[in-house]
Protein backbone atom coordinates (compact mmCIF):
# COMPACT_ATOMS: atom_id res chain seq x y z
CA UNK A 1 0.00 0.00 0.00
CA UNK A 2 3.05 2.21 -0.44
CA UNK A 3 1.39 4.34 -3.42
CA UNK A 4 -1.05 5.84 -0.47
CA UNK A 5 1.54 5.62 2.28
CA UNK A 6 2.54 9.67 2.39
CA UNK A 7 3.43 11.34 5.31
CA UNK A 8 0.28 13.44 5.32
CA UNK A 9 -2.07 9.98 5.08
CA UNK A 10 -0.59 8.51 7.44
CA UNK A 11 -0.58 11.52 10.55
CA UNK A 12 -4.29 11.53 9.19
CA UNK A 13 -5.31 8.33 9.89
CA UNK A 14 -2.88 7.52 13.29
CA UNK A 15 -2.66 11.42 15.32
CA UNK A 16 -6.47 11.69 16.57
CA UNK A 17 -5.96 7.90 18.23
CA UNK A 18 -2.83 8.43 19.34
CA UNK A 19 -3.01 11.59 20.64
CA UNK A 20 -6.08 10.36 22.72
CA UNK A 21 -4.62 7.47 23.65
CA UNK A 22 -1.40 9.49 25.31
CA UNK A 23 -3.25 11.91 26.76
CA UNK A 24 -6.04 9.50 28.81
CA UNK A 25 -4.31 6.32 29.00
CA UNK A 26 -0.54 6.40 28.87
CA UNK A 27 0.06 9.97 30.43
CA UNK A 28 -2.03 8.95 33.53
CA UNK A 29 0.35 6.38 33.88
CA UNK A 30 2.88 8.25 34.72
CA UNK A 31 1.26 10.50 36.56
CA UNK A 32 -0.22 8.29 38.56
CA UNK A 33 3.77 6.77 39.21
CA UNK A 34 4.75 10.32 40.27
CA UNK A 35 1.82 10.79 43.09
CA UNK A 36 3.04 7.02 44.11
CA UNK A 37 6.13 9.26 45.34
CA UNK A 38 4.41 11.84 47.15
CA UNK A 39 2.28 13.08 50.08
CA UNK A 40 -0.47 14.92 48.50
CA UNK A 41 -3.79 15.86 50.09
CA UNK A 42 -5.17 17.73 47.65
CA UNK A 43 -4.08 21.54 48.65
CA UNK A 44 -0.97 22.92 47.93
CA UNK A 45 1.42 21.50 46.10
CA UNK A 46 2.54 17.66 46.29
CA UNK A 47 5.25 16.78 48.51
CA UNK A 48 7.96 14.14 47.64
CA UNK A 49 8.75 11.47 49.85
CA UNK A 50 10.49 8.65 48.14
CA UNK A 51 9.38 5.31 48.54
CA UNK A 52 8.02 5.80 51.93
CA UNK A 53 4.28 4.72 50.54
CA UNK A 54 5.54 1.74 49.50
CA UNK A 55 7.10 0.89 52.64
CA UNK A 56 3.91 2.04 54.60
CA UNK A 57 1.98 -0.53 52.28
CA UNK A 58 3.50 -3.50 54.21
CA UNK A 59 2.19 -2.06 57.85
CA UNK A 60 -0.84 -1.38 56.61
CA UNK A 61 -3.53 -3.86 57.55
CA UNK A 62 -6.27 -2.84 55.85
CA UNK A 63 -4.14 -3.04 52.69
CA UNK A 64 -2.81 -6.69 53.59
CA UNK A 65 -6.05 -7.60 54.11
CA UNK A 66 -7.36 -5.90 50.42
CA UNK A 67 -4.25 -7.39 49.04
CA UNK A 68 -5.02 -11.31 50.44
CA UNK A 69 -8.60 -10.49 49.18
CA UNK A 70 -8.01 -9.94 45.79
CA UNK A 71 -5.95 -13.25 45.92
CA UNK A 72 -8.50 -14.98 46.84
CA UNK A 73 -10.66 -13.71 44.48
CA UNK A 74 -8.21 -14.11 41.39
CA UNK A 75 -7.54 -18.06 42.54
CA UNK A 76 -10.88 -19.12 43.30
CA UNK A 77 -12.57 -16.94 40.32
CA UNK A 78 -10.07 -18.19 38.19
CA UNK A 79 -10.73 -22.24 38.43
CA UNK A 80 -14.81 -21.37 38.73
CA UNK A 81 -14.34 -19.98 35.48
CA UNK A 82 -12.07 -22.10 33.31
CA UNK A 83 -13.71 -24.73 34.63
CA UNK A 84 -17.35 -23.58 33.83
CA UNK A 85 -17.04 -21.82 30.90
CA UNK A 86 -14.86 -24.90 29.53
CA UNK A 87 -17.83 -27.53 30.45
CA UNK A 88 -20.26 -24.91 28.87
CA UNK A 89 -18.68 -24.20 25.89
CA UNK A 90 -18.85 -27.90 25.11
CA UNK A 91 -22.32 -27.72 25.92
CA UNK A 92 -22.82 -25.03 23.50
CA UNK A 93 -20.74 -26.87 20.69
CA UNK A 94 -23.51 -30.02 20.72
CA UNK A 95 -26.30 -29.34 18.36
CA UNK A 96 -29.40 -29.52 20.49
CA UNK A 97 -32.97 -28.17 19.87
CA UNK A 98 -32.47 -24.21 22.02
CA UNK A 99 -29.07 -24.63 21.68
CA UNK A 100 -29.24 -20.35 20.33
CA UNK A 101 -31.60 -19.98 23.35
CA UNK A 102 -29.00 -21.22 25.92
CA UNK A 103 -26.50 -19.89 24.48
CA UNK A 104 -28.27 -16.42 24.69
CA UNK A 105 -29.08 -16.66 28.15
CA UNK A 106 -25.82 -17.94 29.44
CA UNK A 107 -24.18 -15.06 28.13
CA UNK A 108 -27.10 -12.47 28.97
CA UNK A 109 -25.25 -11.24 32.65
CA UNK A 110 -22.58 -10.02 30.58
CA UNK A 111 -24.11 -7.11 29.32
CA UNK A 112 -26.03 -6.13 32.56
CA UNK A 113 -24.57 -3.00 34.19
CA UNK A 114 -22.33 -4.43 37.35
CA UNK A 115 -23.86 -2.04 39.71
CA UNK A 116 -26.86 -3.99 39.24
CA UNK A 117 -25.68 -7.20 38.93
CA UNK A 118 -24.50 -6.53 42.80
CA UNK A 119 -27.87 -5.02 44.10
CA UNK A 120 -29.79 -8.38 42.88
CA UNK A 121 -27.05 -10.06 44.30
CA UNK A 122 -26.79 -8.40 47.44
CA UNK A 123 -30.78 -9.47 47.80
CA UNK A 124 -29.55 -12.93 47.25
CA UNK A 125 -26.52 -13.25 49.59
CA UNK A 126 -28.17 -11.23 52.22
CA UNK A 127 -27.74 -13.50 55.42
CA UNK A 128 -30.92 -12.26 57.47
CA UNK A 129 -33.46 -11.68 54.56
CA UNK A 130 -31.14 -13.56 51.09
CA UNK A 131 -32.96 -16.10 49.04
CA UNK A 132 -30.44 -18.36 49.69
CA UNK A 133 -30.23 -18.45 53.15
CA UNK A 134 -33.62 -18.49 53.89
CA UNK A 135 -34.21 -21.27 51.14
CA UNK A 136 -31.23 -23.22 53.19
CA UNK A 137 -32.90 -22.51 56.55
CA UNK A 138 -36.15 -23.81 54.97
CA UNK A 139 -34.98 -27.54 53.98
CA UNK A 140 -33.02 -27.66 56.97
CA UNK A 141 -29.66 -26.79 55.94
CA UNK A 142 -29.06 -23.60 58.73
CA UNK A 143 -25.41 -24.73 58.86
CA UNK A 144 -24.27 -24.17 55.17
CA UNK A 145 -26.68 -20.47 55.65
CA UNK A 146 -23.55 -18.68 56.21
CA UNK A 147 -22.64 -15.49 56.38
CA UNK A 148 -21.64 -14.98 52.29
CA UNK A 149 -21.72 -10.93 52.53
CA UNK A 150 -21.67 -8.54 55.63
CA UNK A 151 -18.90 -10.88 57.61
CA UNK A 152 -15.14 -11.16 57.93
CA UNK A 153 -14.61 -14.23 56.42
CA UNK A 154 -16.20 -15.34 53.22
CA UNK A 155 -17.20 -12.12 51.21
CA UNK A 156 -14.01 -12.62 48.71
CA UNK A 157 -15.81 -16.29 47.47
CA UNK A 158 -19.54 -15.02 47.62
CA UNK A 159 -17.53 -12.09 45.14
CA UNK A 160 -15.78 -14.95 43.06
CA UNK A 161 -18.83 -16.49 42.50
CA UNK A 162 -20.88 -13.47 41.87
CA UNK A 163 -18.41 -12.95 39.32
CA UNK A 164 -18.44 -16.11 37.94
CA UNK A 165 -22.33 -15.66 37.27
CA UNK A 166 -21.55 -12.52 35.42
CA UNK A 167 -18.78 -13.79 33.17
CA UNK A 168 -19.42 -17.42 32.78
CA UNK A 169 -21.24 -16.75 28.86
CA UNK A 170 -18.23 -14.74 28.25
CA UNK A 171 -15.51 -17.16 28.51
CA UNK A 172 -17.59 -20.03 27.28
CA UNK A 173 -18.29 -18.46 24.28
CA UNK A 174 -14.49 -17.71 23.77
CA UNK A 175 -13.86 -21.50 24.26
CA UNK A 176 -16.57 -22.14 21.84
CA UNK A 177 -14.76 -20.35 18.87
CA UNK A 178 -11.18 -22.37 19.92
CA UNK A 179 -13.07 -25.92 20.39
CA UNK A 180 -15.36 -25.07 16.53
CA UNK A 181 -11.32 -24.22 15.43
CA UNK A 182 -10.28 -27.67 16.19
CA UNK A 183 -10.38 -29.88 12.73
CA UNK A 184 -12.47 -32.92 12.75
CA UNK A 185 -10.16 -35.43 11.84
CA UNK A 186 -7.65 -34.67 15.05
CA UNK A 187 -11.12 -36.43 16.65
CA UNK A 188 -11.16 -39.38 14.05
CA UNK A 189 -8.11 -40.05 13.92
CA UNK A 190 -9.02 -40.34 18.40
CA UNK A 191 -11.57 -42.28 17.60
CA UNK A 192 -9.85 -44.84 15.59
CA UNK A 193 -7.29 -45.42 18.30
CA UNK A 194 -9.98 -46.47 20.57
CA UNK A 195 -10.39 -43.38 22.36
CA UNK A 196 -12.98 -42.33 24.43
CA UNK A 197 -15.04 -38.83 24.92
CA UNK A 198 -13.11 -38.17 28.24
CA UNK A 199 -9.57 -39.36 26.08
CA UNK A 200 -10.87 -37.30 23.74
CA UNK A 201 -11.14 -34.30 25.73
CA UNK A 202 -7.80 -34.88 27.45
CA UNK A 203 -5.76 -35.72 24.99
CA UNK A 204 -6.91 -33.72 22.10
CA UNK A 205 -9.08 -30.86 23.02
CA UNK A 206 -6.91 -29.37 25.92
CA UNK A 207 -3.74 -29.43 24.13
CA UNK A 208 -5.03 -27.73 21.11
CA UNK A 209 -6.75 -25.25 23.39
CA UNK A 210 -3.74 -24.49 25.12
CA UNK A 211 -3.38 -20.78 23.87
CA UNK A 212 -7.38 -19.98 24.23
CA UNK A 213 -6.80 -21.52 27.82
CA UNK A 214 -4.15 -19.04 28.46
CA UNK A 215 -5.99 -16.01 26.39
CA UNK A 216 -9.02 -16.52 28.85
CA UNK A 217 -6.79 -16.81 32.12
CA UNK A 218 -5.44 -13.70 31.21
CA UNK A 219 -9.04 -12.43 30.96
CA UNK A 220 -10.11 -13.36 33.64
CA UNK A 221 -6.84 -11.96 35.49
CA UNK A 222 -7.41 -8.66 33.91
CA UNK A 223 -10.68 -8.73 34.55
CA UNK A 224 -10.54 -9.25 38.28
CA UNK A 225 -8.52 -6.17 38.58
CA UNK A 226 -11.68 -4.30 37.48
CA UNK A 227 -13.91 -5.57 40.10
CA UNK A 228 -15.10 -2.68 42.07
CA UNK A 229 -18.99 -2.33 41.54
CA UNK A 230 -20.09 -5.50 42.93
CA UNK A 231 -18.02 -4.64 46.42
CA UNK A 232 -19.58 -1.47 46.53
CA UNK A 233 -22.95 -3.12 46.03
CA UNK A 234 -22.43 -5.74 48.01
CA UNK A 235 -20.28 -5.24 51.00
CA UNK A 236 -19.25 -1.93 50.63
CA UNK A 237 -16.17 -2.98 51.44
CA UNK A 238 -17.15 -3.62 55.33
CA UNK A 239 -17.37 -4.23 58.00
CA UNK A 240 -14.11 -2.26 58.90
CA UNK A 241 -12.58 -3.07 55.28
CA UNK A 242 -12.69 -6.65 55.76
CA UNK A 243 -13.87 -7.34 52.52
CA UNK A 244 -12.15 -4.75 50.76
CA UNK A 245 -10.84 -5.35 47.11
CA UNK A 246 -7.45 -3.80 46.09
CA UNK A 247 -9.39 -1.95 43.46
CA UNK A 248 -11.93 -0.61 46.04
CA UNK A 249 -9.45 -0.02 49.04
CA UNK A 250 -7.36 1.93 46.85
CA UNK A 251 -10.88 4.04 45.76
CA UNK A 252 -11.37 4.60 49.52
CA UNK A 253 -7.96 5.97 49.94
CA UNK A 254 -8.23 8.60 47.36
CA UNK A 255 -11.38 9.95 46.94
CA UNK A 256 -13.03 9.26 50.39
CA UNK A 257 -10.19 9.77 52.94
CA UNK A 258 -8.24 11.92 50.32
CA UNK A 259 -4.83 10.52 50.50
CA UNK A 260 -3.76 10.73 46.85
CA UNK A 261 0.13 9.95 46.94
CA UNK A 262 -0.99 6.48 49.03
CA UNK A 263 -3.83 6.10 47.22
CA UNK A 264 -1.53 6.00 43.85
CA UNK A 265 0.85 3.48 45.23
CA UNK A 266 -1.66 1.00 45.61
CA UNK A 267 -2.64 1.58 42.11
CA UNK A 268 0.76 1.25 40.85
CA UNK A 269 1.16 -2.20 42.85
CA UNK A 270 -2.38 -2.70 40.80
CA UNK A 271 -0.21 -1.58 37.66
CA UNK A 272 2.06 -4.28 38.64
CA UNK A 273 -0.11 -7.21 38.95
CA UNK A 274 -2.12 -7.09 36.12
CA UNK A 275 1.13 -6.22 33.70
CA UNK A 276 2.78 -9.61 34.89
CA UNK A 277 -0.76 -11.44 34.53
CA UNK A 278 -1.45 -9.55 30.84
CA UNK A 279 2.08 -10.24 30.13
CA UNK A 280 1.64 -13.77 28.25
CA UNK A 281 -1.52 -12.53 26.19
CA UNK A 282 0.23 -10.12 24.63
CA UNK A 283 3.48 -12.33 24.08
CA UNK A 284 0.83 -14.84 21.88
CA UNK A 285 -0.71 -11.92 20.06
CA UNK A 286 3.13 -10.95 19.15
CA UNK A 287 3.76 -14.46 18.07
CA UNK A 288 0.64 -14.75 16.21
CA UNK A 289 2.03 -11.84 14.40
CA UNK A 290 5.27 -13.00 13.13
CA UNK A 291 3.85 -16.07 12.15
CA UNK A 292 2.05 -14.58 9.62
CA UNK A 293 -1.43 -15.06 11.06
CA UNK A 294 -4.01 -13.17 11.98
CA UNK B 1 -27.86 -53.30 18.01
CA UNK B 2 -29.39 -50.22 16.73
CA UNK B 3 -32.30 -50.31 19.27
CA UNK B 4 -29.50 -50.81 22.13
CA UNK B 5 -27.86 -47.92 20.83
CA UNK B 6 -30.46 -45.58 20.55
CA UNK B 7 -32.06 -46.40 23.86
CA UNK B 8 -28.29 -45.94 25.53
CA UNK B 9 -28.13 -42.22 23.82
CA UNK B 10 -31.99 -41.47 25.08
CA UNK B 11 -30.74 -41.55 28.90
CA UNK B 12 -27.50 -39.90 28.24
CA UNK B 13 -29.95 -36.91 26.23
CA UNK B 14 -32.58 -37.21 29.41
CA UNK B 15 -29.21 -36.17 31.95
CA UNK B 16 -27.56 -33.73 29.23
CA UNK B 17 -31.50 -31.81 29.08
CA UNK B 18 -30.79 -31.67 32.81
CA UNK B 19 -27.64 -30.57 32.90
CA UNK B 20 -29.15 -27.95 30.44
CA UNK B 21 -31.29 -26.96 32.82
CA UNK B 22 -29.94 -26.66 35.73
CA UNK B 23 -27.18 -24.21 33.91
CA UNK B 24 -30.53 -22.01 32.68
CA UNK B 25 -31.85 -22.05 36.23
CA UNK B 26 -28.44 -20.36 37.48
CA UNK B 27 -28.38 -18.29 35.21
CA UNK B 28 -31.83 -17.06 35.44
CA UNK B 29 -32.80 -17.14 38.54
CA UNK B 30 -30.87 -14.02 40.03
CA UNK B 31 -33.27 -11.91 37.46
CA UNK B 32 -36.19 -13.53 37.79
CA UNK B 33 -35.84 -13.67 41.87
CA UNK B 34 -35.28 -9.43 41.15
CA UNK B 35 -38.90 -9.57 39.43
CA UNK B 36 -40.24 -11.51 41.92
CA UNK B 37 -39.10 -9.07 45.00
CA UNK B 38 -40.04 -5.93 42.67
CA UNK B 39 -43.87 -6.60 43.60
CA UNK B 40 -43.14 -7.26 47.08
CA UNK B 41 -43.49 -4.66 49.59
CA UNK B 42 -40.65 -3.61 52.11
CA UNK B 43 -42.06 -5.65 55.00
CA UNK B 44 -42.74 -9.16 52.59
CA UNK B 45 -39.15 -8.84 51.60
CA UNK B 46 -37.40 -8.68 54.96
CA UNK B 47 -39.88 -11.04 56.94
CA UNK B 48 -41.64 -13.74 54.66
CA UNK B 49 -38.13 -13.92 52.16
CA UNK B 50 -39.15 -16.91 50.24
CA UNK B 51 -43.63 -15.88 50.39
CA UNK B 52 -45.11 -14.98 47.12
CA UNK B 53 -46.49 -11.55 47.15
CA UNK B 54 -49.57 -10.85 48.99
CA UNK B 55 -50.67 -8.13 46.75
CA UNK B 56 -49.13 -7.75 42.80
CA UNK B 57 -48.73 -3.87 42.55
CA UNK B 58 -47.17 -1.49 40.04
CA UNK B 59 -46.76 0.19 43.41
CA UNK B 60 -42.85 0.18 43.64
CA UNK B 61 -42.40 0.99 39.82
CA UNK B 62 -44.70 4.01 40.04
CA UNK B 63 -42.44 5.12 43.58
CA UNK B 64 -39.30 4.62 40.90
CA UNK B 65 -40.63 6.70 37.79
CA UNK B 66 -41.75 9.08 40.31
CA UNK B 67 -38.36 9.60 41.75
CA UNK B 68 -36.42 9.02 38.93
CA UNK B 69 -35.89 11.39 36.14
CA UNK B 70 -35.60 8.16 33.13
CA UNK B 71 -36.09 10.77 30.54
CA UNK B 72 -33.06 12.62 31.45
CA UNK B 73 -31.49 9.83 32.51
CA UNK B 74 -31.18 8.25 29.42
CA UNK B 75 -30.90 10.81 26.86
CA UNK B 76 -27.81 11.31 28.98
CA UNK B 77 -26.19 8.04 28.77
CA UNK B 78 -27.40 7.07 24.87
CA UNK B 79 -25.71 10.96 24.42
CA UNK B 80 -22.68 9.59 25.26
CA UNK B 81 -22.74 6.07 24.43
CA UNK B 82 -23.53 7.03 20.97
CA UNK B 83 -20.72 9.92 20.47
CA UNK B 84 -18.21 7.88 22.25
CA UNK B 85 -18.46 4.45 20.77
CA UNK B 86 -18.80 6.60 17.10
CA UNK B 87 -15.47 8.36 17.95
CA UNK B 88 -13.96 5.62 19.40
CA UNK B 89 -14.84 2.42 16.47
CA UNK B 90 -13.95 5.60 13.35
CA UNK B 91 -10.50 6.49 14.91
CA UNK B 92 -9.56 3.12 15.91
CA UNK B 93 -10.57 1.96 12.32
CA UNK B 94 -8.27 4.58 10.98
CA UNK B 95 -4.65 3.89 12.66
CA UNK B 96 -5.58 0.37 12.80
CA UNK B 97 -5.79 0.72 8.93
CA UNK B 98 -2.66 2.51 9.19
CA UNK B 99 -0.78 -0.02 11.01
CA UNK B 100 -1.79 -3.21 9.31
CA UNK B 101 -2.24 -1.47 5.37
CA UNK B 102 0.75 1.54 5.36
CA UNK B 103 4.10 1.18 4.62
CA UNK B 104 6.74 3.41 7.04
CA UNK B 105 10.10 4.38 6.09
CA UNK B 106 11.62 1.71 9.13
CA UNK B 107 9.93 -1.45 8.79
CA UNK B 108 9.20 -1.60 12.72
CA UNK B 109 7.40 1.38 12.89
CA UNK B 110 3.54 -0.30 12.59
CA UNK B 111 4.94 -3.20 15.08
CA UNK B 112 6.16 -0.44 17.58
CA UNK B 113 2.62 1.21 17.24
CA UNK B 114 0.46 -1.82 17.78
CA UNK B 115 1.82 -3.22 20.48
CA UNK B 116 2.18 1.12 21.87
CA UNK B 117 -1.32 0.91 21.75
CA UNK B 118 -2.38 -2.73 22.75
CA UNK B 119 -0.63 -2.00 26.42
CA UNK B 120 -3.90 -0.45 27.57
CA UNK B 121 -5.12 -4.00 27.91
CA UNK B 122 -3.01 -4.77 30.77
CA UNK B 123 -4.00 -1.03 32.52
CA UNK B 124 -7.00 -1.44 35.06
CA UNK B 125 -8.66 2.02 34.50
CA UNK B 126 -8.83 2.57 38.27
CA UNK B 127 -5.24 2.88 38.37
CA UNK B 128 -6.21 5.90 35.60
CA UNK B 129 -9.16 7.57 37.69
CA UNK B 130 -7.15 10.32 39.54
CA UNK B 131 -5.08 10.98 37.09
CA UNK B 132 -7.51 11.83 34.50
CA UNK B 133 -9.53 13.53 37.18
CA UNK B 134 -6.23 15.64 36.72
CA UNK B 135 -5.81 16.30 33.16
CA UNK B 136 -9.78 16.71 33.01
CA UNK B 137 -9.84 19.59 35.52
CA UNK B 138 -6.31 20.93 33.93
CA UNK B 139 -7.84 20.94 30.65
CA UNK B 140 -11.00 22.53 32.43
CA UNK B 141 -13.38 19.62 31.13
CA UNK B 142 -14.09 18.00 34.57
CA UNK B 143 -17.66 17.67 35.50
CA UNK B 144 -18.95 18.21 31.53
CA UNK B 145 -19.74 15.55 29.26
CA UNK B 146 -16.97 15.77 27.09
CA UNK B 147 -14.70 15.28 30.10
CA UNK B 148 -16.36 11.62 30.50
CA UNK B 149 -16.60 11.19 26.73
CA UNK B 150 -12.84 11.21 25.64
CA UNK B 151 -11.97 8.91 28.53
CA UNK B 152 -14.52 6.74 27.27
CA UNK B 153 -12.99 6.96 23.31
CA UNK B 154 -9.63 6.11 24.92
CA UNK B 155 -10.38 3.15 26.89
CA UNK B 156 -11.68 1.47 23.87
CA UNK B 157 -8.44 1.91 21.65
CA UNK B 158 -6.86 -1.33 23.16
CA UNK B 159 -9.64 -3.69 22.73
CA UNK B 160 -10.30 -2.27 19.18
CA UNK B 161 -7.28 -2.00 17.71
CA UNK B 162 -6.93 -5.98 18.89
CA UNK B 163 -9.78 -6.49 16.54
CA UNK B 164 -9.51 -4.19 13.29
CA UNK B 165 -5.53 -4.89 13.19
CA UNK B 166 -6.41 -8.68 13.53
CA UNK B 167 -9.03 -9.29 11.33
CA UNK B 168 -7.07 -6.79 8.56
CA UNK B 169 -3.98 -8.51 8.58
CA UNK B 170 -6.30 -11.74 7.58
CA UNK B 171 -8.12 -10.65 4.82
CA UNK B 172 -6.28 -10.34 1.41
CA UNK B 173 -4.63 -6.79 0.23
CA UNK B 174 -5.33 -7.55 -3.49
CA UNK B 175 -8.75 -6.20 -3.85
CA UNK B 176 -7.52 -2.89 -2.31
CA UNK B 177 -4.93 -2.69 -4.60
CA UNK B 178 -6.88 -3.15 -7.71
CA UNK B 179 -9.16 -0.71 -6.30
CA UNK B 180 -5.95 2.02 -6.09
CA UNK B 181 -4.60 1.11 -9.41
CA UNK B 182 -8.65 2.18 -10.66
CA UNK B 183 -7.70 5.18 -8.94
CA UNK B 184 -9.23 4.94 -5.73
CA UNK B 185 -8.76 7.60 -3.01
CA UNK B 186 -7.73 6.83 0.92
CA UNK B 187 -10.62 7.79 1.65
CA UNK B 188 -12.68 6.12 -0.80
CA UNK B 189 -10.92 3.21 -0.24
CA UNK B 190 -11.59 2.94 3.42
CA UNK B 191 -15.24 4.29 2.81
CA UNK B 192 -15.94 2.04 -0.61
CA UNK B 193 -14.00 -0.87 -0.42
CA UNK B 194 -12.43 -1.60 3.34
CA UNK B 195 -15.51 -1.08 5.34
CA UNK B 196 -17.76 -3.03 3.67
CA UNK B 197 -15.99 -6.58 3.38
CA UNK B 198 -15.56 -5.64 7.35
CA UNK B 199 -19.19 -4.85 8.46
CA UNK B 200 -19.87 -7.90 10.90
CA UNK B 201 -16.27 -6.92 12.46
CA UNK B 202 -17.54 -3.69 13.19
CA UNK B 203 -21.15 -5.06 14.16
CA UNK B 204 -19.42 -6.82 17.16
CA UNK B 205 -16.90 -3.84 18.13
CA UNK B 206 -19.71 -1.16 18.33
CA UNK B 207 -21.77 -3.29 20.73
CA UNK B 208 -19.16 -4.19 22.78
CA UNK B 209 -18.01 -0.94 22.74
CA UNK B 210 -21.85 0.58 23.47
CA UNK B 211 -22.15 -2.02 26.28
CA UNK B 212 -18.97 -0.80 27.98
CA UNK B 213 -19.69 2.85 28.19
CA UNK B 214 -23.32 2.03 28.71
CA UNK B 215 -22.78 0.17 31.62
CA UNK B 216 -19.54 2.32 33.16
CA UNK B 217 -19.37 3.36 36.92
CA UNK B 218 -16.45 4.29 37.95
CA UNK B 219 -15.49 7.04 35.59
CA UNK B 220 -19.21 8.48 35.56
CA UNK B 221 -19.19 8.52 39.33
CA UNK B 222 -15.85 10.56 39.28
CA UNK B 223 -16.00 12.80 36.75
CA UNK B 224 -19.34 13.98 36.60
CA UNK B 225 -20.68 16.54 39.75
CA UNK B 226 -24.16 17.43 38.54
CA UNK B 227 -26.78 15.70 39.34
CA UNK B 228 -28.60 17.00 35.85
CA UNK B 229 -25.63 15.03 33.76
CA UNK B 230 -26.22 11.63 35.76
CA UNK B 231 -26.00 8.63 33.57
CA UNK B 232 -27.98 5.50 33.86
CA UNK B 233 -25.54 3.46 36.56
CA UNK B 234 -24.82 6.97 38.80
CA UNK B 235 -28.54 6.83 38.81
CA UNK B 236 -29.02 3.41 39.96
CA UNK B 237 -26.29 3.72 42.35
CA UNK B 238 -27.14 7.43 43.56
CA UNK B 239 -31.06 5.58 43.77
CA UNK B 240 -29.96 3.11 46.64
CA UNK B 241 -27.72 5.79 48.41
CA UNK B 242 -30.67 8.23 48.75
CA UNK B 243 -33.51 5.20 49.79
CA UNK B 244 -31.17 2.45 51.00
CA UNK B 245 -34.42 1.20 53.28
CA UNK B 246 -36.83 1.03 50.40
CA UNK B 247 -35.83 -2.66 49.00
CA UNK B 248 -38.89 -3.03 46.35
CA UNK B 249 -38.14 0.32 45.16
CA UNK B 250 -34.56 -0.09 44.53
CA UNK B 251 -35.16 -3.19 42.75
CA UNK B 252 -37.73 -1.81 40.94
CA UNK B 253 -35.49 1.17 39.89
CA UNK B 254 -33.43 -1.28 38.93
CA UNK B 255 -35.19 -3.35 36.54
CA UNK B 256 -36.38 -0.80 34.57
CA UNK B 257 -33.16 1.02 34.02
CA UNK B 258 -31.91 -3.13 33.08
CA UNK B 259 -34.84 -3.61 31.06
CA UNK B 260 -33.66 -1.64 27.50
CA UNK B 261 -30.75 -3.00 27.68
CA UNK B 262 -31.87 -6.64 27.82
CA UNK B 263 -34.12 -5.95 24.61
CA UNK B 264 -31.48 -4.81 22.74
CA UNK B 265 -29.73 -7.73 23.87
CA UNK B 266 -32.33 -9.99 22.63
CA UNK B 267 -32.24 -8.54 19.11
CA UNK B 268 -28.52 -8.05 18.71
CA UNK B 269 -26.84 -11.20 20.65
CA UNK B 270 -26.35 -13.31 17.52
CA UNK B 271 -24.15 -10.46 16.46
CA UNK B 272 -22.29 -10.63 19.85
CA UNK B 273 -22.09 -14.19 19.73
CA UNK B 274 -21.68 -14.85 16.31
CA UNK B 275 -18.70 -12.15 16.62
CA UNK B 276 -16.97 -13.83 19.24
CA UNK B 277 -17.11 -17.63 17.57
CA UNK B 278 -15.72 -15.64 14.61
CA UNK B 279 -12.31 -15.68 16.46
CA UNK B 280 -13.03 -11.51 16.48
CA UNK B 281 -12.29 -11.59 20.34
CA UNK B 282 -9.65 -14.07 20.58
CA UNK B 283 -7.07 -11.94 18.75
Amino acid sequence: MYWLSTKRAKAFMLLPTLLIYSIFIIIPVFIAVYYSFTEYTGLGKAKFTGISNYIRMFGDKLFLIALRNTLLVLVLGTVFLLVGSFLVAHIMNVNFTGNAFFKMIIFAPYVIAPIIIGIIWGYILNPNYGMLNSFLRSVGLDGLAIEWIGGTKWSPLSLALVFTWQMLGFHATIFLSGIKAIPGEMYEACAIDGANGFQKVLFVTIPMLKETIIINTVLIITGVFKIYELVYQMTGGGPAHQSELLTSYMYFTVFTSRRYGYGMSIAVVILTLSIIGSFAYIRIVARKKQEGGA
Amino acid sequence: METAVRKKFSIKKVLFYLLIAAILVISMLPILWAVLLSFKTNNEIVNAPLALPDLWSFGNYQRAVDTIDFGRMYFNTIFIVVIATFFSVAITFMSSFAIARMTFKRKNTADYLYFYLLMGIAIPVYVLLFPIYRIDSLLGILGTRLGLILPYIAVNISFNTLLFVGFLRGIPEELEEAAVIDGCRLVGLCTRVVIPVMKPTFVTIVIFNAVYIYNEFPFASTFIQNDRLNTVSLMTSMFKGQYSMDYSGIIAASLMIMLPELVFYVFLQKYIIGGMTAGAVKG
